[in-house]
């Protein structure tokens, strides 16, 4: 027994001793993770992690992607806070970074891109924590192989209040979600009123209450395109970028429906971590990833829609395109911000089922 | 076995060691992280909320799903219990051919779960599902979506979930003295008062600690009922998780799981009154070893049979199609079209050839077995005090030992974080966080409650007068702990380990927390790889993962405890040595597979 003890210990020993040259190699240098810079973001997927560290390494970066959902790394980043981590952060959406400033976990900085971009994406704030980089729309698509574009839903509205979509769209089982949040942030936005539960008239809850009393719920692991192509439903949401490759994946066609008030965007941003203790460093990599260049051939290479101006000429004719058709929503993030969580709570106890 | 009073037991300069170390333990890492955080949660500015009580009580879906969750908690406690009990004494008690196979089948458990394994169901009995076309056949009539809501759910938690018996109450089950069930027989019991007189009373320990993890299992339940629980049968995890994640509401999330929290605890008293003052080891003098008993009954022999052939396809047929599945594509396994000429490779080659390779299973595999080593290892000491020395010293600590049970894991790492981001004088004044140590930590907290749990029940099964009579011989605590004790609980201790091992590989919630951001652990790269906005891909890379850990578990399940538990198995190979030499000889040491 004892031998068998010994033997396991030895055994991990072992693997631990494999992985810790690759460790204790880039470490040396002291502090966690040596002179390598640490990056959270929860726009990883799809190979975007490994190209932006081959990319930042031909250009002198060496740095470590960690990747996370949206509000795990919300919820890291503010966690961490009295002794960071990461370096950078990049991806969130300006909800979730407006949450990480207001714990105090990120710093002001102005890149050397700052004239480069829209301000009015960024950080609402003079002092500017966090720059936009790219713009995503969030979108209701449908089928557009069994609906025309004249049938089609007109807004999100339609969906439950008019009878030939009640049963025919897919509704959210959970608001965990960056982009479930976007499309409540559209929908509630128009019914603002003070007086109102959680600064919200009755009539808007009422639109709430008809979304989840209609609709089909979402399937786990099952992908709303998938569900589509089978004929289980004909419409959902969807952020802008993904219906091009997944329309191939599941060989459907959607279209995607302007409403007249506009579709929110969502736009992932960037910004220095506080307290990192390689700032400079940090900054240097925030100067570069967010520079047209860099915003140009990430454009190309994920069919994203820069903020960067000089990086748009790089993009995909067809993503600009769509996006210039596009109307913005006006909605005052602000109070969207302020509100999202208590939404999120009151929706998630009260109205779905 | 009787309870010692908490002065006495302090003589014992053991105890001493093993309770300093012990408080020390609880103190750092299962109280202070957790208190910390739900402190931060419930006294939000210093004040005490109370709004959370109020929101939850006043919303009809948390109510119905937190009662759906005690629901299932409840049925599941008793149908797995049937399978479990059902299946056990198929592959080791009587005899029915083909047993051998059929324990591989049952086995299949030990080696998946979760999502992938709801959707392995789905496939079979969902409404495009094989066995729902063969029925919709033969009964045109039928509802298609036949397989939804609380039936299914709770039939697919039943059949996933009878790992823990399998494996713990099989090896209680080769503790029971053959000969007490010869002399029953020759007094003329039947089969059933047999089983019922003798073999179950002492498997009472180990059933009720399985009992108290299938209460818990359907408390927690996540995968299964979003998957197949339909708009009808919701429980409360998704629920806690994302109140978990959204920084406003986390007192919610925290009271759910409190309340889940007590409703756990308060089944182990429940079960450790139950279990109290039996005696669950052979009396006999000379104890011999289980022989497999026939059916007498042939009626009652085929339907058995009939029976444990029936299971024996439920349980593998999903895994089957979660193999095939895994080389098709992912819009093929979301529409649930498979066809022959579709299967590729392409899967395997996308997830192995990533450039982190192979690094993220080396750092798991790492990561898993220390964790698990130090688990058991350290709680063998600590259970076998809480079994030896009952009062309200070793209590009060049983009880503080089951705190990470009641909260969820995110809670837990989060806990850490707060109360180590700065120089702690409770770990000699460093600082954890952002080092490669607070994650082996969480991962060792996490399995406690399990393996302490799994532990004591092995050691209430061993007989006392073996130790006595080492006792009376002159025998040291210490040699006693080693040369008696342990071997007779090696089986079972090798088995927690391998469980502990098996259910930290794919770890997310911990992880995406506490994980070094240099040696990340294959729970993250698996999460970047299959998350729902990551493309089609994204599903079979899930498929693909789910197969490849079902080949690392599946190995360490085969290395620690299939090899010896197929031999102890096949014939009681001394049929007149003590019980402790035969646990002994079935039970190789794991060292000799690493």
């Amino acid at each position: 027994m004892v031998t068998a003890a010994v033997a396991v210990t030895l055994l991990a020993g072992c693997g631990a001793g494999s992985a810790a040259p690759e460790t204790s190699g880039s470490s040396s240098a002291g502090g966690a993770s040596g002179d390598t810079l640490v990056v959270y973001t929860n726009s990883n997927g799809e190979g975007r992690g490994e190209w932006l560290t081959k990319k930042a390494a031909e250009a002198g970066f060496k740095i470590e992607i960690v990747g996370a959902g949206g509000a795990d790394a919300t919820n890291k980043l503010i966690a961490e806070k009295n002794n960071p981590i990461a370096d950078v952060a990049f991806g969130l959406n300006n909800m979730y970074f407006a949450q990480v400033k207001a714990a105090d976990a990120i710093e002001a900085y102005k890149p050397a891109w700052a004239d480069e971009v829209d301000a009015s994406l960024a950080d609402s704030d003079d002092e500017k924590a966090y720059w936009p980089l790219v713009k995503q729309a969030i979108m209701l698509g449908y089928n557009s192989d069994r609906i025309t574009s004249e049938q089609a839903p007109k807004d999100w509205t339609d969906l439950w209040s008019k009878d030939e979509f009640r049963t025919r769209y897919e509704r959210v089982t959970g608001l965990g979600t960056a982009t479930a949040q976007l499309v409540f942030a559209g929908i509630l936005s128009r019914y603002r009123d003070d007086s109102g539960d959680l600064g919200i008239s009755d009539e808007g809850w009422k639109q709430v209450e008809q979304y989840f009393q209609n609709g089909s719920p979402a399937v786990a692991k099952t992908d709303l395109f998938a569900r589509i192509a089978s004929g289980e439903v004909d419409m959902g949401q969807m952020p802008s970028s993904i219906v091009a490759e997944r329309e191939k994946s599941f060989k459907v066609s959607v279209e995607t429906v302007l409403p007249s008030v506009g579709v929110p965007l969502a736009v992932e941003q960037v910004a220095l971590v506080k307290g990192t203790d390689k700032k400079e460093q940090a900054q240097k990599f925030i100067d570069w990833f967010g520079s047209a260049d860099v915003q140009g051939e990430w454009a190309q290479q994920f069919n994203s829609m820069p903020v960067n101006k000089g990086a748009a000429a790089k993009a995909k004719p067809e993503v600009v395109e769509f996006f210039d058709g596009l109307k913005q929503q006006d909605i005052d993030w602000n109070f969207v911000q302020q509100n999202m969580g208590a939404w999120v709570e009151k929706i998630e106890l009260e109205y779905m089922t | 076995m009787s309870g010692t009073s908490a002065k006495s037991m302090l003589r014992s300069p053991f105890v001493i060691i093993v309770g300093t170390v012990l408080t020390w333990f609880i103190a750092a890492f299962l109280v202070w992280p957790n208190a910390n955080v739900l402190i931060e949660t419930f006294f939000p500015g210093g004040n005490f909320s109370g709004r959370a009580a109020e929101k939850l009580f006043s919303s009809q879906r948390a109510m119905k799903s937190l009662g759906n969750s005690f629901l299932l908690a409840v049925a599941l406690s008793i149908t797995v219990n049937v399978v479990g009990i059902f299946i056990v004494l198929v592959t080791h008690y009587f005899r029915i051919r083909g047993s051998r196979i059929l324990f591989l089948g049952y086995a299949t458990t030990f080696i998946y779960g979760g999502i992938v394994l709801a959707a392995g169901y789905k496939f079979i009995y969902g409404e495009k599902g094989i066995v729902t076309a063969f029925l919709l056949n033969v009964f045109p009539g039928m509802e298609p979506g036949w397989f939804s809501g609380f039936f299914a759910v709770l039939a697919v938690m039943t059949f996933a979930t009878t790992t823990n018996h399998m494996l713990f109450v099989a090896n209680a089950l080769k503790g029971v003295d053959y000969q007490t069930i010869e002399a029953a027989r020759n007094l003329g019991a039947s089969t059933w008062t047999i089983l019922r007189r003798i073999v179950l009373p002492m498997l009472k320990p180990t059933l009720f600690a399985v009992t108290i993890l299938s209460f818990l299992t359907g408390l927690g339940a996540l995968s299964a009922p979003q998957v197949l629980g339909g708009r009808d049968f919701q429980t409360i995890t998704p629920m806690i998780l994302t109140f978990t994640n959204s920084p406003t509401s986390r007192d919610l999330a925290a009271l759910l799981a409190v309340i889940l929290g007590v409703a756990t605890i308060l089944m182990l008293a429940v079960m450790s009154r139950l279990e109290k003052g039996g005696t669950y080891f052979s009396v006999s003098k000379v104890s011999s070893a289980l022989q497999k008993q026939k059916i007498a009954n042939p009626a009652a022999n085929v339907a058995v049979h009939a029976a444990a052939y029936l299971l024996f396809a439920v349980y593998t047929l999903p895994v089957v199609l979660i193999v095939l599945f895994s080389f098709a594509d992912g819009a093929a396994i979301q529409t649930g079209h498979l066809s022959l000429d579709s299967l590729t490779m392409d899967n395997y080659v996308r997830v192995l050839t990533q450039p982190s390779g192979l690094r993220p299973f080396v750092i798991s595999v790492v990561y898993s077995a220390v964790a698990a080593v130090i688990a058991v290892g350290g709680l063998l000491f600590v259970a076998r005090i809480l079994q030896k020395h009952k009062n309200w010293v070793t209590a009060m600590f049983e009880y503080l030992l089951h705190i990470p049970w009641i909260l969820p894991s995110a809670l837990l790492a989060l806990g850490l974080i707060i109360s180590y981001d700065h120089p702690n004088p409770l770990v000699g004044g460093a600082v954890l966080t952002g080092t490669t140590v607070i994650l082996l930590i969480a991962f060792v907290t996490v399995k406690i409650p399990f393996t302490l749990r799994m532990l004591k029940a092995s050691f209430a099964s061993v007989n006392s007068s073996l130790e006595e009579a080492a006792a009376i011989m002159g025998a040291k605590t210490l040699y006693v702990f080693r040369r008696i004790l342990l071997p007779l609980v090696l089986p079972a201790a090798a088995a927690i380990a391998a469980l502990n091992f098996n259910s930290m590989l794919d770890d997310y919630d911990t992880a995406i927390f506490l994980a070094h951001p240099l040696v990340q652990p294959l729970g993250l790269v698996i999460k970047a790889n299959t998350d729902g906005a990551e493309g089609v891909d994204g599903v079979s890379n899930t498929f693909v993962y789910t197969v490849l850990l079902m080949v690392i578990t599946g190995l360490t399940m085969y290395l620690v405890y299939g090899r010896s538990g197929g031999r102890g198995r096949s014939k009681g190979r001394k049929p007149l040595a003590a019980p402790g030499t035969v646990a002994a000889t079935v039970s190789p040491s794991p060292a000799r597979t690493g």
